[in-house]
C-alpha cells in the first residue's frame, strides 16, 4: 500500500515537472499563481497546528519580495540567491517579532499580524530612497528573461519545498510537541515542551516561506510596490484556501489551493470589482459548517465506509 | 493594604499632574497638536467603546467592527443621496437599522463559534470583515467618496489660533457613549444581568439570566452604536470600502492598553495616543510614520502585559 503510494507521488511530480512539454503559456501562469498561493497556504495551515493564527502572510510575502529585489538592485547577487536570501529576510523578522509578541498568544498574536501588512507598508512608502515609495521599483527584467517554462521550475521548487517541510513538521517530534499546544498549553508546558521556544522557531520557518514565496513573485512579475506587494490577497486567498482545503494537514491546503486557484482565474473574469468577496464568503461558511474542509469530510467518509 | 491604596493614589496622582503639565507645555508650543489630537482621540474612544463592549461581555474579539462602521458611513451616504437627508439626522434610522443588522449577525453566525475555539471566532470575524468590505466595493466600488457639507469646517479663533469646531463633536459623541454605557451597565437590569453574563455566563445562566438573549441584545447593540458613529465620521471624512479595517486594529490596540472590561480607561488610553498621533503628524516628513505609533505600542503592551504575568 504504501509502496504505491509513494510511486503514485513520484508519478505526479513527474507529470508536474514536465509540464510545460504539454502546456501553453497562458495555462502554465495560471498554474504558476496556483503554486505560489499553495505556498502560502501550507504555511498558513504550518502555524495554524500550533493554535496561533496568522494574518500577516501579506506582510511577510511582501518583504520576502522587497528584500529580494533590492537585494538583487543594489548587491548585484543573482536573482535565485537573492530570492534565498528574502526568504532568510522574512524569517529573521518574523523570529524577530515573535520573540517581542509571542509571550501572549491567542489574539494578541493574531492582532499584531493583522498589522503586520500595513506597518510594512507605511514603512517601504516612507523610504523612497531605497524602495522608491509609492511607485515601487521595477528590474530591468525580469528573472530567467521572462522564461515561462524556467519560472514554473521555479514556482515548482518553491512548492515543493513548502510541501516537504509541511510533511517533514507532521512526521517528525515537532508535530507532537505542536498539537500538544495547541490543544492545552499547560499541559504541553508540563510535559516538558517550551512552548514560547517552539512557536517562536515554527513562525520564524514559516514566515521564511512566505518571503521565500514572494521573492519569487517579485522577481517574477519582475517589480515591487506597496500596494501590490503588501495586497490583502495574499492574506486572504491562501487562508480561504486551506479552510476549504480542510485544516491540519498537508494535502488540505493543497486541494483547496488547486480548487480555489482554478475559481479565482474564473471569478477574476467574471465579476472584476469585488471578486474577493467570494473568499469571504468561503471563510464563513467554510468555518460554520464543515470546519474540517474537503479533504478532511471525505476522508472521515472514506473510512466510516471502509469500517461500515 | 491601606498603603497600597495610598500608593496607588499617589501614583496616580503623579501622572494625572505630569498629563496636565505636558498638555500645558504643548498648548503653548503646538496648540493644534493638542485641540485636533483631542478630537481625534474622541474619535478613537467612540469606535473602541462599542468593540470593548463586545469582548467584555459576549467575549467575541470582532475583526469586522472597522466595518460596520464603514457600512454606517455608507448607509449615510446612501440616504442622502436619495432622500437627501443630512448625515447627522440619519444617526436615528441608523441606530435601529444597525440594531437588525446586528441581530441578523448574530443569529446566523456569531451564535454558532461562542463556545468554539477563539481560532475559529478570530477566522470567522475575519471572513465576515472580508465580506463586508467587498459588499462594499461591490455596491459602491472603491473610489472615496466625500459630501460637500458646509458646516463641518466651522472654526473659531482664539487669539491668533484658528482651529475647527466642528470636530468636538466627536468628543460629544464619545461622552454621551461612555456615560450612557456605564449608566446602562451600572443602573438597568438588563446591563446589571449584562454584566453577571460578562463575568460568568454558566453561573448567570443558574441564576435565571437569558444568556443568549442578553448576548444578543449586547452585540446588536454596539453594532447599533458604532453604525451610527460611522454615520458622524462621513460627515468629516472621506469614505471608501477599506476605511474601518485600520479602526479595528487602532481599537482593538486601545482595549488592550485600558485592560478588557475597562471602558473609562479606554478613553484616557485614546486621548494618550491620539495627542501622541497628531504630534507625530505635526512634523513635516514625518508625518507618513504616525499610522506605525499603534502598532509600537501593541507590541510595546504585549511585552508590558506579559512580564506582568511572568512576575505574578
Amino acid at each position: 500500500m504504501n509502496r504505491w503510494k509513494y510511486l503514485l507521488y513520484l508519478v505526479i511530480f513527474i507529470v508536474l515537472l514536465t509540464l510545460p512539454l504539454y502546456t501553453g503559456v497562458y495555462l502554465l501562469n495560471v498554474v504558476d499563481i496556483i503554486l505560489i498561493y499553495l505556498s502560502l497556504a501550507l504555511s498558513w495551515d504550518m502555524l495554524l497546528r500550533s493554535g496561533q493564527i496568522s494574518f500577516g502572510m501579506a506582510g511577510l510575502f511582501g518583504v520576502g519580495g522587497y528584500a529580494a529585489v533590492l537585494l538583487h538592485l543594489n548587491t548585484g547577487v543573482h536573482p535565485l540567491f537573492s530570492i534565498l536570501l528574502g526568504g532568510l529576510a522574512a524569517g529573521i523578522l518574523a523570529w524577530l517579532i515573535g520573540t517581542a509578541v509571542l509571550q501572549l498568544r491567542g489574539m494578541y498574536f493574531a492582532i499584531v499580524t493583522l498589522a503586520l501588512a500595513e506597518i510594512f507598508r507605511v514603512i517601504v512608502r516612507n523610504l523612497p530612497d531605497l524602495t522608491g515609495g509609492p511607485e515601487g521599483t521595477v528590474l530591468p527584467s525580469a528573472i530567467f528573461s521572462g522564461n515561462s517554462t524556467k519560472t514554473y521550475w521555479l514556482v515548482l521548487a518553491v512548492a515543493v519545498i513548502s510541501i516537504i517541510a509541511s510533511e517533514a513538521f507532521r512526521r517528525t517530534r515537532i508535530h507532537f510537541a505542536l498539537t500538544s499546544i495547541r490543544n492545552d498549553e499547560v499541559v504541553a508546558k508540563s510535559s516538558g515542551i517550551d512552548v514560547f521556544k517552539y512557536l517562536v522557531f515554527i513562525f520564524g520557518i514559516t514566515s521564511a516561506i512566505q518571503g521565500l514565496t514572494g521573492g519569487a513573485y517579485a522577481h517574477i512579475y519582475g517589480f515591487v510596490s506597496p500596494d501590490g506587494s503588501f495586497s490583502v490577497d495574499f492574506t486572504l486567498l491562501p487562508i480561504a484556501m486551506a479552510l476549504l482545503g480542510g485544516m491540519h494537514s498537508t494535502w488540505g491546503p493543497v486541494v483547496g489551493a488547486v480548487v480555489l486557484g482554478g475559481v479565482s482565474e474564473f471569478l477574476k473574469l467574471k465579476i472584476p470589482y469585488g471578486h474577493l468577496m467570494v473568499y469571504g464568503l468561503i471563510i464563513v461558511v467554510a468555518i460554520l459548517f464543515f470546519p474540517r474542509g474537503i479533504v478532511g469530510t471525505l476522508g472521515q467518509r472514506f473510512k466510516n465506509t471502509h469500517r461500515g | 493594604m491601606a498603603n497600597f491604596v495610598g500608593s496607588l493614589k499617589k501614583s496616580t496622582v503623579q501622572i494625572a499632574l505630569a498629563g496636565v503639565i505636558l498638555a500645558v507645555l504643548l498648548a503653548f508650543w503646538k496648540p493644534h497638536v493638542l485641540v485636533e489630537g483631542f478630537q481625534r482621540a474622541c474619535l478613537y474612544a467612540v469606535i473602541a467603546l462599542p468593540m470593548a463592549l463586545i469582548l467584555g461581555i459576549v467575549g467575541i474579539i470582532n475583526l469586522a467592527h472597522g466595518d460596520f462602521m464603514m457600512l454606517g458611513a455608507y448607509f449615510a451616504y446612501w440616504l442622502n443621496v436619495y432622500t437627501g437627508l443630512d448625515p447627522l439626522l440619519s444617526i436615528l434610522p441608523a441606530l435601529p437599522a444597525f440594531f437588525l443588522i446586528g441581530m441578523l449577525s448574530y443569529r446566523a453566525i456569531i451564535r454558532y463559534v461562542l463556545g468554539a475555539p477563539e481560532l475559529n471566532q478570530l477566522l470567522l470575524t475575519f471572513g465576515l470583515a472580508m465580506v463586508l468590505e467587498q459588499l462594499a466595493n461591490l455596491l459602491w466600488t472603491s473610489r472615496p467618496i466625500k459630501l460637500p457639507l458646509k458646516y463641518v469646517s466651522a472654526s473659531a479663533t482664539l487669539g491668533s489660533f484658528t482651529f475647527g469646531i466642528y470636530e468636538f463633536i466627536y468628543v460629544g459623541a464619545a461622552l454621551l457613549v461612555l456615560i450612557g454605557l456605564l449608566i446602562f451597565l451600572k443602573r438597568t437590569d438588563m446591563g446589571q444581568a449584562a454584566l453577571a453574563v460578562g463575568q460568568n455566563p454558566r453561573g448567570a445562566k443558574l441564576v435565571g439570566i437569558h444568556v443568549d438573549r442578553t448576548y444578543l441584545f449586547i452585540f446588536s447593540l454596539s453594532i447599533a452604536l458604532v453604525g451610527a458613529v460611522g454615520a458622524i465620521f462621513m460627515t468629516r471624512h472621506s469614505i471608501f470600502p477599506l476605511v474601518g479595517g485600520a479602526f479595528t486594529m487602532k481599537s482593538f490596540c486601545l482595549i488592550a492598553m485600558a485592560g478588557i472590561g475597562n471602558l473609562t480607561g479606554i478613553l484616557w488610553c485614546s486621548l494618550i495616543l491620539g495627542i501622541a498621533e497628531n504630534f507625530l503628524l505635526s512634523f513635516r516628513g514625518y508625518a507618513g510614520w504616525a499610522d506605525i505609533l499603534f502598532f509600537a505600542l501593541i507590541v510595546l503592551v504585549i511585552i508590558v502585559r506579559a512580564r506582568q504575568r511572568q512576575v505574578k
